[in-house]
């Protein structure tokens, strides 16, 4: 396995540290010893020595949901989510990559999405259809919010129209690169979906990003990718928040009091928090979990679900119990994937999206 | 009854442990048993570092509960297989180290918070729970553990207490056996027992304190209840210059006699050294201390007075509390890689401790052993966690570059070596094998010449709780 000096280093450094030992969402909910960032890394350092086989480790090394709480809280700047997707790739070049990631990429590289769906539902088709009419602002939904969260695609389409905006969404979007990225990290497929988003992107002047990770992967890492778009990039949260504070979008507090679980990509890579808190503030009562903002805990998400369902029930379920144990029981999400994960195993408490608060 | 496993009869007891704990909460996967076989002892590091593979267990399981820890260990037991309890890895003494092979019980699925109580100030939880956990679930109600060791994030309630571990304001709030109030504990038959619903009591012995400390050769603690503090109104620092350490350790005694401040760190010579030159902007000789006092703020005041008037007393020069107050943000910033002592060097903490009469003598006899009989080694050490009538010492050996073998083998003998004279040198002084790290399987050899004939009473226990010597086979001695 050929990884670089630089993510050699961080392995070096992390397989035997264990001060973010408590952080991992999925080594807090399964209780698994292999599931820390100096778990993964001991795997890669006795790979790296032939001390065991590439193949023995790389499921373990896709249990990773690369959500960066590790990288986070470590004081020194080690980074197990470079070394991570480093791995991955590596191991993908290798043609090491697991048979069941192997199936979601080729569904990736064939469907454009990692679920392998090839049409979207009915209502959203008939939504998007309705803003087919070039604009200068594109409202970009992403593959988790097409194929595995439509409902709440649907209602960020609403949302926009509520507030009057005029907006374009497209039928055929292309894919961000986003599952590709995840799953094989800098590959060459990963980087010629970004390129062909992004030059679709080009023919805008402001791209909205529903998925923040959409947001995160066109607003941070395509940088390092050499992809790059001449539109104007923000997050769905942020453009929420203008209009709100134009008054474009009214306003309406009601009698909900709420807790707000903030999605990694957009507190720790992109650091944005306050634009979402300022949306659901106008609609509601905030109140904060325990580890909120930078400190936020992933609450799972759809692609990881297609093949490790039950891990990311648990850790769902974990975040649900962080809002439970300040006996608050309505979640709001900003993030479709994780509306997803959280919802699928509410059963005393409201998960509900920024787009229901609005829509109320 | 000894025995051959072959596959059959393998294939056959991991049937049996997978309906006990589920399927999935059942391992043989290598990524497993190699994540289980390298802790944060120096010698399991080691090996992993050289490219070798680590004793390993056999099966790795995950239990939820007592049932389930009491059904592995029925079957463990018939089939006379080791056993280890496993919490986080991060133990110093090689005590969570399968050694034998066998099954590893994780307990870290054992980690729900059942209970918060403001009321009792406990807080009952599985021992699987990572320590800042409950911190945070105290934090949420306003309290805290005060149970705050550089391994917060790294350990369970579990392995702090099977290895008697100490936080950084124990000398006012107590060690992790000063904690815990009613524990539940699976003995090695699989029965559960709980101990008594207070530890202070006139109830015979301290059930307790046999399991707190034991590392999991009597039993597995699998609940407890961690006692929680209301948060202090103030916490103030203040950092000393002492002439020497005699004269910190007479203004310290003293002044444990009035109060207990929460931190006292004193640290010797070589590492003022470093320190004080950071502090002050020059080197200076001496020996530094930092101390912090907290609680109500009235009562704060008031002991302010008495520390500096007691410390003025033996000539100790205040130096302020910006040391004290930095240090306490980057208390745990010093165990991360690049600040922390990490291979290639090769090193130990050889914690003890002693009442005041001794303590001098010990550290001096330790360093002299360690520096005159391994020249390539350096000394350093602190004293924190202090107590009306002794103190703890804090020493660490530090071997770098070449002088560290390449091989492994010959790594570990020096290693063991360096351990040996220390410890040694301690015990000759009257110290003990260790204050606050534990046992392990580093330090069991040591155990029988501190306790001679005294080792009885744990052999004793052994033999009538673990007949088969299931439990953690090697650790503690025993």
């Amino acid at each position: 396995m050929n990884l670089s000096e630089k993510c050699k280093a961080h392995v070096e450094s992390c397989r035997f540290c264990w001060m973010c030992h408590h952080i991992c969402p999925i080594g807090n909910a399964t209780g698994q010893e292999r599931s820390t960032p100096r778990g993964r890394a001991l795997g890669i350092s006795l790979v790296q020595r032939e001390a065991i086989g590439l193949e023995e480790i790389m499921d373990n090394v896709y249990e990773c949901a690369l959500c960066g709480a590790c990288v986070y809280d470590c004081t020194t700047g080690w980074d197990p989510v470079l070394f991570t997707k480093e791995t991955r790739l590596a191991a993908a070049l290798d043609g090491k990559t697991p048979a069941y990631i192997m199936a979601l990429v080729e569904k990736c590289l064939t469907t454009g999405n990692a679920y392998g769906k090839t049409a979207l539902c009915s209502t959203l088709t008939e939504a998007i259809n309705a803003h087919a009419e070039k604009t200068d602002t594109l409202l970009y939904l992403g593959a988790d919010a097409r194929y595995a969260a439509c409902t709440q695609a649907v209602k960020a389409i609403r949302v926009l129209e509520k507030a009057g905006v005029p907006f374009t969404v497209l039928l055929d979007e292309a894919p961000s690169g986003a599952q590709l990225d995840f799953l094989i990290g800098a590959a060459n497929e990963t980087r010629e979906a970004m390129a062909a988003a992004a030059k679709q992107m080009d023919a805008y002047k402001t791209v909205v990003f529903y998925d923040p990770n959409d947001a995160k992967l066109f607003k941070q890492t395509a940088k390092e990718y050499g992809v790059e778009t001449a539109a104007s990039l923000s997050t769905y949260t942020a453009f929420l928040a203008a209009l709100v504070k134009d008054g474009k979008l009214a306003a309406k507090k009601g009698d909900k009091t709420v807790v707000f679980q903030d999605p990694f990509q957009l507190a720790r890579d992109l650091e944005e928090t306050e634009e979402a808190r300022s949306v659901i503030s106008a609609f509601a009562e905030l109140h904060e979990m325990h580890l909120n903002r930078g400190e936020t805990v992933w609450a799972g998400n759809t692609l990881m679900a297609e093949y490790i369902p039950d891990v990311i029930r648990l850790v769902a379920k974990r975040r649900i119990l962080n809002a439970k144990s300040l006996g608050e029981n309505v979640i709001v999400t900003a993030s479709p994937s994780e509306y997803v994960s959280l919802k699928a195993v509410a059963e005393d408490v409201e998960i509900l999206s920024i787009e229901d608060l609005i829509l109320a | 009854m000894q025995y051959q496993m072959n596959e059959f009869l393998f294939a056959m007891i991991l049937t049996e442990l997978e309906d006990a704990v589920g399927k999935e909460n059942c391992s043989t996967r290598t990524i497993d048993k190699v994540t289980h076989s390298v802790d944060y002892y120096w010698l399991s590091r080691m090996w992993a570092d050289r490219g070798c593979r680590m004793p390993e267990a056999d099966i790795i399981v995950c239990p939820e509960n007592a049932e389930e820890v009491s059904k592995v260990l029925k079957i463990a037991n018939y089939y006379k297989l080791p056993v280890t309890t496993w919490g986080a890895g991060g133990g110093t003494q090689g005590g969570a180290i399968a050694v034998c092979g066998g099954i590893i019980v994780d307990t870290k699925r054992m980690n729900k918070i059942y209970e918060v109580n403001t009321e009792g100030m406990y807080i009952e939880c599985g021992t699987g729970a990572i320590y800042k956990h409950i911190e945070w679930a105290a934090n949420e109600v306003g309290k805290a553990t005060m149970h705050y060791p550089s391994s917060l994030t790294c350990s369970t309630v579990g392995g702090f207490l099977a290895h008697r571990g100490i936080g950084v304001v124990s000398t006012k709030y107590g060690k992790i056996d000063d904690m815990v109030l009613q524990m539940e504990v699976v003995l090695p038959n699989g029965d559960i027992i709980y101990t008594s619903p207070a530890p202070k009591h006139a109830a015979g012995p301290d059930l307790n304190q046999i399991f707190i400390g034991s590392e999991g050769t009597l039993g597995i603690i699998t609940k407890a209840q961690i006692r929680i503090f209301d948060q202090p109104e103030e916490r103030r620092f203040r950092g000393f210059l002492f002439q020497d350490m005699h004269a910190a350790f007479v203004a310290s005694r003293e002044l444990l006699q009035k109060f207990k401040p929460s931190v006292m760190r004193l640290y010797d010579e070589a590492e003022t050294a470093s320190l004080i030159k950071k502090i002050v902007g020059v080197a200076r000789k001496g020996a530094f201390m930092n101390v912090a006092i907290e609680g109500c703020r009235e009562l704060v005041e008031v002991e302010e007075k008495l520390l500096l008037s007691t410390f003025a007393k033996y000539g100790a020069e205040d130096l302020g509390s910006e040391y004290g107050e930095k240090w306490w943000k980057e208390k745990i910033t010093f165990f991360y890689p690049g600040h922390m002592m990490d291979i290639p060097q090769m090193f130990g903490t050889m914690d003890t401790i002693a009442p005041y009469d001794k303590i001098e003598k010990i550290y001096w006899a330790m360093k002299n052993a360690i520096e005159t009989n391994y020249p390539q080694a350096k000394f350093i050490a602190h004293f924190s966690h202090w107590y009306e009538w002794g103190s703890m010492i804090y020493d660490r050996f530090i071997v770098e570059g070449k002088d560290v073998p390449q091989d492994p083998v010959e790594a570990l003998r020096l290693h063991q070596a360096i351990w040996t004279c220390g410890v040694r040198a301690a015990l000759a002084n009257g110290g003990v094998v260790n204050d606050h790290h534990g046992v392990g399987i580093k330090l069991g050899r040591l155990m029988k010449e501190q306790y001679g004939s005294a080792m009885q009473v744990f052999e004793g226990l052994k033999k009538q709780l673990d007949p088969n010597g299931i439990m953690n086979p090697f650790k503690l001695g025993l």
